[in-house]
């Protein structure tokens, strides 16, 4: 693509988000989100494959239903209670209206069959960005609106981690394995939203660190499938050591980072009342530990069978920077022991 | 006047059955032109005079127009339109549908009514949405910058989706 061209995409995509964040009026808001949308479509369509359209066809469809739900929830709301402002949102159905709509742009079960097809048909780096930066705009605005119904955000959460988890079990292709895996872990956020906000954003920044290390790991080692990850540990025996760590972190075993969400979530929401919620969505997250085990398993617990040639290229120095990858796997492998200093930092 | 009134409120209905029930994009765009013209003669009437020129000025003239020149490229040697009978059936089904929604909606009527433009007595206001975009002309800032932006961007994005003869999108069709 020409780089004018990159530039102006990847700059709108940084003002779209930017304008939604900072925006308190549904308007803006709305237009930060088509800015968004809009910006990435011909990044999404750079292969020029068949499968590389679907996908972009589809993420426009879907984005554009979910904003013009929005759109709709908004002017209703302006029309019943006289003020577009995004925090003084006062009526209960057009409430409920705006967490759906958004829910169906983040890719929130039951709204979520989207996600994996879409991410399917892209390459890693722009799946990369269609799972973190993407994830931002929405959240600032559900983090935003006033409490709704409680039913509905506890029922998009557990529903979201229970599809992530058992959707996820079936899938070989790894790109559709990291979007289950978004859905549960998304799932999660929503759960604690209306309870703690700060851990909503704690959790998203620890999947954020998470799951761009598993992209990027993907990215480096050129595996779109399981068998192809097998094959892989010859390139860096190093990563290979750390990808299974990597991904029970994003499985959220202790000692590791990924841990730290879930129990903050789970603790806020035994504190709440809600023990059984919190039990059957840790239940729920058992399903995804075992697909992210499988891949622990595939990548540094076997060794596949393979010629001898293919067993060399740790013997070449590649020129791919690992720089940012390292950093993210080390932040996604040990962060649990500044945990205090961590929640800190999103407590507001 | 009320016979001018129901013709131009047929007509809408008449049109949006005719958008939704034809196959062919090129009678669903006639159709849609039908639509717009006594839609925006309705709300010219009722005071919109600004929002009626703008949508006949940039929605059928602009991008209507732009979306028949399109579609021209797409022609199929057997269209079907109201001729046929499992269209007309369609549309007296969408038709029905309408009816049986109005029958439904005219049993809660209130009678508060949304104004374009509020005036009082002899003194005749501006429409809304002429000052709206006044201000945001006026007044707006960085956000007409931002907005101007975006409509510049989605006209990039398309050009950058089918560009070229070997390198867009629909090379592969």
């Amino acid at each position: 693509m020409s780089p004018y061209m990159l530039i102006i995409l990847i700059f709108t995509l940084g003002l779209g988000t930017l304008i939604t964040l900072s925006s308190s009026h549904w308007l803006i808001a709305w237009m930060g989100l088509e800015l968004n949308t809009f910006a990435i479509l011909p990044l999404m369509a750079q292969q020029h494959s068949p499968r590389a359209m679907e996908a972009t066809i589809k993420y426009f469809i879907i984005q554009t239903t979910a904003a013009t739900m929005l759109l709709f929830a908004s002017v209703s709301n302006a029309w019943l209670s006289g003020q577009w402002e995004i925090q003084q949102m006062s009526h209960p159905t057009p409430l409920a209206l705006i967490t759906i709509a958004l829910a169906l742009k983040l890719g929130l079960a039951p709204m979520h069959a989207w996600f994996p097809e879409v991410l399917q048909g892209l390459n890693f780096s722009t799946g990369l960005i269609l799972s973190t930066w993407q994830k931002l705009a929405p959240f600032s605005l559900l983090l935003q609106i006033p409490p709704t119904s409680s039913f509905l955000l506890i029922t998009l959460g557990f529903i979201s981690v229970l599809m992530g988890g058992w959707g996820g079990l079936n899938q070989t292709q790894l790109r559709k394995i990291l979007g289950y895996s978004s859905i549960a872990h998304l799932g999660w956020m929503i759960l604690i939203m209306q309870y703690a906000p700060p851990l909503t954003l704690l959790a998203l920044t620890v999947y954020i660190v998470l799951t761009s290390s598993m992209f990027l790991t993907f990215l480096y080692n050129q595996a779109t499938n399981i068998n192809s990850l097998a094959i892989s540990w010859t390139k860096t025996p190093m990563l290979t050591a750390l990808t299974p760590l990597v991904l029970l972190s994003l499985g959220g075993l202790p000692p590791l980072t990924g841990f730290l969400p879930k129990w903050a979530i789970l603790q806020e929401l035994t504190k709440q009342g809600l023990t059984p919620v919190a039990a059957l969505t840790a239940l729920s997250a058992l399903l995804s530990l075992y697909f992210y085990l499988r891949l622990s398993y595939a990548t540094a617990l076997t060794t596949p069978p393979n010629n001898l040639p293919a067993t060399l290229p740790w013997r070449i120095i590649f020129k791919q920077p690992t720089t940012f990858l390292a950093v993210l796997i080390t932040m996604s492998l040990s962060l649990l022991p500044l945990s205090p200093s961590v929640m800190a930092f999103f407590t507001f | 006047m009320k016979y001018l009134l129901f013709l131009l409120l047929f007509l809408l209905i008449l049109g949006v059955v005719g958008v939704a029930s034809n196959p062919s994009p090129g009678f669903a765009a006639l159709s849609l032109v039908m639509v717009a013209g006594s839609g925006c003669s309705l709300l010219a009437g009722q005071g919109g005079y600004f929002l009626a020129l703008i949508l006949f000025l940039i929605y059928l003239g602009g991008m209507l127009v732009v979306f028949a020149y399109s579609v021209a490229f797409t022609g199929s040697d057997y269209v079907e339109g109201w001729g046929t009978r499992r269209i007309s059936l369609a549309a007296a089904g969408y038709l029905l549908l309408v009816w049986g929604g109005g029958v439904i909606l005219s049993t809660n009527l209130n009678e508060e009514f949304w104004t374009v433009g509020a005036s009082f007595g002899e003194f005749v206001s501006l429409e809304y949405s002429l000052v709206g975009v006044a201000h945001l002309y006026m007044g707006g800032g960085w956000l007409l910058v931002a907005g101007a932006w975006a409509l510049l961007l989605v006209l990039l994005a398309v050009l950058e989706l089918v560009r070229g003869a070997s390198r867009g999108a629909v090379r592969v069709v």
